[in-house]
């Protein structure tokens, strides 16, 4: 499984995002790591459009609308009617200073009414979200809306109005299925920030997996479009016969091709309706496992295989998945659910040559997905039952939390993760290896939480620590430190000191417990560290009704 | 390697004003006496070594530089001038006469090498310099360079610091001058030298047009390898073998049991099978003397000529290989002394390489797979960035090679690349791949690699490797067969170089 595109473009933003110089967008300047497999690409914003003012209707269309005599039928209907214009106001977090609100920055997307009545958009519209308004065409008044749901994971969401008013007179579009290749679409939403629909039209061009750039880690079946799409399309529906065959959400420019556009295809969106049919989304789940193809004749001999293009080979079982207990590497995969896998590791699903995860794609949290295997050489059946692989999130975006540190004697220590090495493009060789190979090398297994001493807060009692900073925690006082709350529970107690040794050669970093404590409040004070520790990743809207006391923002 | 290298190495010096600087300054007709040349040029052709096709070489490259006349017929050149020479010839600059010339002795860790003309008489006339030993900062010092007329070109510098710096291969730190200098371009980047009163100060390390700052290998290095080159096998700068960190911190300092506010230093990465591992020294050792001088809480001591200076070159510049060199040390706060016999590491004796120069680098090809031992030189294939480029996990083998094989005596062996054949259909996407086990043998080098595949088991080669797809099943009798595909489609002379 691939992570190949190279700064994919989330759809979402306009010029009012850009117009605010104090509020960057999350890694704009900075070029992300560039490992040899790319997998850390951020979803960049887009360019910042200098001088290209939110489009004015009054200025840009003359009055010549009645000379158009019976103007042709919008061939998807009236899409007026369900399109909505969604204004997030945004938090991103900050994760050099994690104890601070972070910066706020305000974008457009579009979205659409489904039944329900609720609106759906794309994830990435509404992430971080804490403020959130709609409108409609034809109507000047800014509705506040809600997140009902969001799926990070296929960048998707719904979020719903509550004054009763607002969907009065709006039409709920319904979904199609796949459109055919060479059939033409139309992609409708607010390119650029514009107040107006706007409508492009297009071919569909290519039906392939790709990677969700919200995310960076899931890939999952997209659809590429010739329309024209551009930030300020994100969330909005893609058309055809009066039908929703996709949401707007990435796009790509770059060395290698230009003016890429992807939708999210309705598989994903009738997937995610399903799974939140239960008023809880479970993800996507996964096997947690990677396997290579068995294409090679003497590898096939090797292996005691038929020269019948069937079968894949297991490569590594990622233990903490659901196939970690079940499969073992070396396991040669027949079948399934019943559908052959070929030996490029395709089956045939429904009548289509689809990859082998695509399977797994369709189901949900606890469903079962049943294997024909090779086990030297003997046939066995096996059963795994699906779950999320939570290591995986190491290497994912996160959003709607707040990052989680511990803060002790002006030393900050939080656990490694995407968007940790984003904020310090840290180019520590061994922090670099502890993420890139957190899954395949099972490192998560000893470190939960790979936990990165980032910064110090300059005061008297760390000045000769310096020398520590990107070091990774390995135990205190003798004790392995394995999670966050691990490492806060050590510095609760009450010795003399803390000897904190990390991994690899060298001293360790010793503290003196009295003189941190005598610290703790000149240094909380001086640099304005509202909270010393945050532990739990938990969402922030559960955060401001639970913790506001300790932990305010905004 | 070949044109890559210079390119990186050295910022090349920018085309200047034609206006000279020559006179303006007092010191500057000082410190040399043009009448008295001791110059000449040195032009060299070569060729590196392709490591993504180890099989061949580069493009042959050419390189024209300057050598400083030394006494009893040498010339001293940097050694980056002659990496993987094919042809040296020296030239008069003011008759433009030409003779071949070999390289006697050749240090590429301190960048030195010593030449010699066929014949001695070539250099007659020419007056040899001797070494300026006594720069300190705040002396001026004059680059000399030539023109295409073979008149000399002076330029005046300011030795603004003395410091213990990498060298262009990494390996050790040495001491440097540098020079804040207006150097201007002449065809010759190589191989500037320095003088102080006639005397040679330094060479051209670096140079930086647009800070116009360079660094310089000082006289002091230069006396070092020139007593070493006399002997009958050159022997190489003594390698330090460990790593410190700053006791500074007095929390640190009480860990350690350092009662007193004294110097001293916490010693660390102490690589296997180095001098200083065999005379005893451990990590956590606080070092608190090299030989008579003491160490201060960040690891420098006070040299009798240039003050402070970082305690790595008592070991590398001031001993030579052989010299017994007393450490002092604290252990659990217990004074220690341990005695150390200096040694020099050849890059061949690293777990992965750290440079390599004059040498064809090692491969076998088997049925399309390609074996490399893992190296530096193989790394900086991916450029100036490599450390962000090469494969990741080559890095981090490269970084942590002591602490992750403490073993040492071994290679690490990789499956660099495939080249398609019948054999490998399916395989084509693998490489950078660490190989782990043959046949059922753990693979610790090349050789071991090459001894393995003697010995197929049912008919089928099976490599092991760290990543996925942790075993790949060759048929052994089809490798053979596409043997003859190999060398013709792909221009493979030999499909394995072991040595």
């Amino acid at each position: 499984m691939k992570r190949l595109l190279v700064g994919v473009v989330l759809l979402f933003a306009s010029a009012e995002l850009f117009a605010q110089q104090n509020t960057p967008p999350l890694q704009r300047e900075e070029t992300p790591p560039a490992g040899p497999h790319q997998i850390n690409t951020p979803p960049l914003p887009p360019p910042p459009e200098e001088g290209a003012p939110p489009l004015k209707p009054t200025a840009t269309v003359p009055p010549v609308a009645p000379i158009v005599v019976a103007a042709p039928k919008q061939p998807n209907g009236r899409i007026q009617k369900s399109l909505v214009r969604i204004t997030s106001t945004e938090v991103e977090p900050d994760y050099r200073a994690p104890w601070n609100t972070g910066a706020i920055g305000r974008g457009v997307g579009a979205g659409f009414v489904i039944d329900g009545p609720r609106i759906m958009t794309n994830a990435h519209v509404v992430s971080n979200t804490r403020y959130l308004t709609v409108e409609r065409e034809g109507d000047p008044n800014k509705y506040p809306a809600r997140v009902v749901f969001v799926a990070h994971d296929c960048d998707l969401a719904l979020i719903t109005v509550d004054s009763p008013e607002f969907f009065k007179n709006m039409v709920p579009l319904g979904f199609g299925g796949i459109p055919e290749l060479e059939s033409t679409v139309s992609a409708y939403g607010y390119p650029i920030g514009g107040e107006r629909m706007s409508v492009t039209t297009g071919i569909v061009s290519r039906i392939d997996f790709q990677l969700y750039t919200h995310s960076s880690i899931d890939s999952h079946l997209a659809i590429q479009i010739s329309a024209q799409i551009n930030p300020g399309n994100s969330g909005g529906p893609v058309m055809q016969n009066a039908k929703v065959v996709g949401v707007a959400f990435q796009g790509y420019s770059g060395d290698i091709a230009q003016g890429v556009a992807y939708m999210i295809p309705t598989p994903v969106i009738r997937r995610f309706l399903t799974d939140i049919k239960d008023n809880h989304y479970d993800k996507y789940v996964d096997l947690g496992l990677t396997y290579s193809k068995l294409q090679n004749p003497a590898q096939r001999r090797y292996l005691g295989l038929p020269d019948d293009g069937r079968g894949v080979i297991v490569d590594t079982v990622i233990e903490a998945g659901p196939a970690g207990k079940v499969l073992k590497q070396g396991d040669v995969l027949l079948s399934i659910d019943d559908h052959a896998i070929a030996s490029d590791a395709f089956v045939e699903l429904e009548g289509e040559r689809v990859e082998m995860p695509e399977v797994v794609e369709r189901k949900f949290k606890g469903d079962k997905v049943k294997f024909e295997i090779l086990r030297d050489r003997k046939p066995m059946t096996l059963r795994i039952e699906l779950d999320t692989v939570w290591p995986y999130q190491m290497q994912a975006h996160h959003y709607d939390t707040r990052p989680r540190y511990v803060v002790y004697g002006g030393l900050i220590f939080q656990p490694l993760s995407l968007d940790l090495l984003d904020a310090y493009q840290t180019a520590d060789p061994r922090v670099r290896h502890y993420f890139d190979y957190f899954i395949v090398e099972q490192i998560y297994l000893q470190h939960p939480d790979v936990i990165v001493l980032t910064n110090i807060l300059p005061d008297p009692t760390n000045t000769y620590l310096a020398a520590y900073r990107s070091s990774i925690v390995d135990e205190v006082n003798g004790k392995k430190i394995a999670t966050l709350n691990d490492l806060a529970q050590a510095f609760a107690e009450t010795p003399d000191r803390f000897v904190i040794k990390m991994i690899g050669q060298g001293p360790p970093l010793v503290l003196d417990r009295r003189e941190v404590e005598a610290a703790r409040e000149r240094i909380r004070t001086r640099y304005n560290v509202i909270a010393e520790q945050n532990l739990e990743e938990q969402p922030v809207a559960a955060q401001a009704t639970a913790a506001s006391g300790t932990v305010p923002h905004s | 390697m070949s044109t890559k290298v210079p390119a990186c190495l050295f910022v090349f010096i920018v085309l200047g004003s034609t206006a000279t600087i020559w006179a303006k300054k007092e010191s500057t007709t000082k410190a040399v006496q043009p009448q008295q040349l001791s110059l000449l040029r040195v032009n060299v052709t070569g060729q590196g070594y392709d490591y993504f096709r180890p099989w061949q070489k580069r493009a042959p490259f050419s390189k024209r530089a300057l050598g400083a006349v030394l006494s009893q017929g040498r010339v001293l050149v940097t050694a980056d001038l002659v990496a993987n020479q094919n042809y040296v010839e020296l030239e008069r600059a003011e008759s433009g006469e030409k003779m071949a010339a070999s390289v006697e002795v050749v240090d590429y860790e301190a960048n030195l090498a010593l030449l010699q003309p066929q014949d001695k008489k070539f250099l007659d006339g020419l007056a040899p310099l001797e070494l300026a030993n006594d720069t300190v900062v705040g002396d001026r010092v004059a680059a000399l360079q030539l023109e295409q007329t073979g008149a000399l070109v002076v330029t005046d510098g300011l030795v603004t610091a003395v410091q213990v710096m990498r060298y262009p291969v990494e390996v050790g730190e040495f001491l440097t001058y540098r020079l804040s200098i207006a150097l201007q371009y002449r065809d010759n980047s190589y191989t500037v030298p320095l003088v102080k009163n006639n005397k040679l100060a330094g060479l051209l390390l670096r140079y930086d047009p647009r800070s116009q700052l360079m660094d310089a290998i000082p006289a002091p290095i230069i006396a070092h390898f020139l007593k070493d080159a006399v002997k009958p096998n050159y022997g190489g700068f003594p390698t330090v073998g460990f790593d410190y960190f700053p006791t500074r911190d007095p929390q640190l300092r009480k860990y350690a049991g350092e009662t007193g506010n004294g110097g001293g230093v916490y010693v660390r990465g102490i690589e296997p099978g180095s001098a200083v591992e065999k005379a005893g020294l451990q990590e956590g050792d606080i070092l608190t003397a090299v030989g008579n001088f003491d160490v201060d809480q960040n690891g420098n001591y006070v040299d009798p000529i240039y003050k402070k200076l970082d305690l790595t070159n008592l070991l590398t510049t001031r001993a030579y290989v052989g010299d017994k060199v007393p450490l002092k040390i604290h252990r659990q706060g217990k004074p220690m002394q341990l005695d150390v016999t200096m040694e020099h590491r050849a890059p061949d004796e690293y777990i992965i390489s750290p440079y390599s120069r004059d040498e064809a680098p090692k491969y076998y090809i088997l049925g399309g797979l390609i074996f490399q031992e893992l190296s530096r030189q193989y790394l900086r294939e991916w450029g100036p960035n490599w450390l962000k480029d090469a494969p990741q996990r080559f890095v981090y083998l490269d970084h942590f090679q002591w602490e992750l094989f403490p073993e040492g005596h071994r290679r690490v062996v990789i499956l660099s690349q495939i080249l398609p054949v019948n054999g490998t259909i399916g395989y084509e996407d693998f490489g950078y791949l660490t190989v782990t086990k043959v046949n059922g043998k753990d693979i610790h080098s090349l050789d071991d690699l090459a001894e393995a595949v003697k010995h197929p088991v049912d008919g089928f080669d099976r490599i092991e490797t760290e990543e996925d797809p942790k075993v790949i099943p060759l048929d052994a009798p089809q490798a053979q067969a596409d043997e003859p595909t190999l060398r013709e489609n792909y221009g493979i002379p030999t499909l394995q170089r072991l040595k």
